[in-house]
């Protein structure tokens, strides 16, 4: 098991959000405040660490032709234990989240995981997995969060800081609102892909240079 | 004969995949046996606290039978005085109404004088636009001005933008509008009781 090249892939080469290009739906919908960025990704990671772990515990119980609708029951049963959880003990998010966190069922990071991973790897292997790839989606999130809260509303940190009003950094008139909007979510993540592209092709090339 | 074509192979399968689904429904039914009374008292302290918020100084309220042309209107509580024992506190009803916003319904409580002036506005959930809509829910300056500005308004409502005097929110045309709806809906009940 090596910690280490898993987070590095999680964080960086593989990506679930910007190399990957999976869990886009709900990257575009709820990356409007750092309150929903940060709840969204951590629950996203509780889940797919509660899921890989299962899947990857009953990888040589369950029969290869049922594996999906298999991974679909579990991956449904932890979600639908999250949202419950969070309707009962933190309101204020699952009023915030809506009907994203139901639909974190379908969101592809999760199944693809099982599939690509859980299910060839051991238990902690799967867990580790999980917890990379959560956190990656995590800071996926959080840097669309800034970026649309920032240029759409003109605050930092809403829903969290300062009462929930979020630390205003452009005056009230100022702020262009369509980043907000859906418009302003595919603009930000089609910048935001191709950046960390760019970046991620550079370290590449680097050493390969370095390596002659 | 291929594996994949064996009964007693099918039935397997399809075993398994019952034996998931069974342990994943009794997992589900333990966290709903934990949470159901939670999630409840979560939903009716909303419920209370939207009225308190639109019936200031309201003590207990009980529900009362109306009826409702638009559609729109979900219950109406009236001010109980019974169990109220001081004389200042607001008499009046809350009607929690469910106008259709920009994402979809908004569940909202107005308080109504007897006489069909608006007390006050509180919004239970909605599904707005964070930034925009969401402004009118919004636990801020801006949220507050915006609902103090129906406090006193009699029917038809209608925002600045439409030549009415309650608010109207920059960029959530469409929630004012919806949000006015509502009220309107709420005055139109309170309007039949007579």
């Amino acid at each position: 098991m090596d910690f280490k090249r898993q987070f590095r892939e999680g964080l960086l080469n593989k990506n679930p959000v910007l190399a990957q290009l999976l869990g886009m739906c709900s990257t575009l919908a709820i990356t409007t405040s750092l309150f929903n960025g940060l709840g969204m990704g951590i629950a996203v990671t509780v889940i797919l660490i509660c899921s890989n772990v299962l899947i990857s515990a009953l990888r040589k119980v369950i029969p290869n032709q049922i594996r999906i609708a298999a991974y679909i029951v579990i991956i449904a049963g932890f979600v639908t234990m999250v949202d419950l959880l969070l309707q009962a003990f933190i309101p204020a998010l699952a009023d915030s989240l809506g009907v994203f966190i139901p639909l974190i069922v379908v969101n592809c990071i999760i199944l693809g995981r099982a599939e690509a991973f859980a299910s060839k790897n051991t238990v902690a292997a799967s867990a580790v997995d999980g917890l990379c790839q959560g956190i990656g989606y995590t800071v996926a999130l959080v840097v669309m969060c800034v970026i649309r809260e920032l240029l759409g509303s003109g605050t930092f940190g809403g829903g969290l800081l300062n009462g929930g009003e979020g630390i205003r950094i452009i005056p009230e008139a100022y702020p262009a609102m369509q980043m907000v909007m859906p418009v302003g979510g595919f603009i930000t993540m089609g910048l935001v892909v191709a950046g960390f592209q760019w970046l991620l092709r550079r370290q590449a090339n680097q050493k390969k240079g370095a390596g002659k | 004969m291929k594996k994949e074509n064996n009964a007693m192979y099918i039935l397997r399968l399809a075993a398994t995949l019952l034996a998931i689904c069974a342990v994943v429904a009794l997992a589900l039914a333990g966290v709903n046996a934990i949470t159901k009374d939670r999630i409840a008292a979560v939903k009716a302290e909303k419920t209370q606290k939207a009225i308190s918020e639109v019936l200031p100084g309201c003590v207990a309220v009980k529900e009362v039978a109306f009826t409702d042309h638009t559609g729109l209107v979900k219950k109406v509580y009236q001010s109980d005085m019974s169990l109220s024992s001081n004389a200042d506190v607001a008499f009046g009803y809350a009607v929690e109404v469910v106008p259709a916003g920009f994402n979809g319904e908004i569940t909202m409580m107005v308080g109504v004088s007897p006489d069909g002036k608006v007390l006050g506005i509180s919004i239970i959930s909605h599904a707005e636009t964070a930034g925009l809509g969401a402004v009118a829910a919004a636990n801020s300056a801006k949220g507050q001005t915006f609902r103090d500005s129906f406090i006193g308004l009699t029917a038809p409502v209608a925002p600045s933008k439409d030549g009415g005097q309650a608010d109207t929110i920059t960029g959530a045309t469409i929630t004012s509008r919806a949000i006015c709806d509502g009220v309107n809906a709420a005055l139109a009940c309170i309007g039949n009781m007579g």
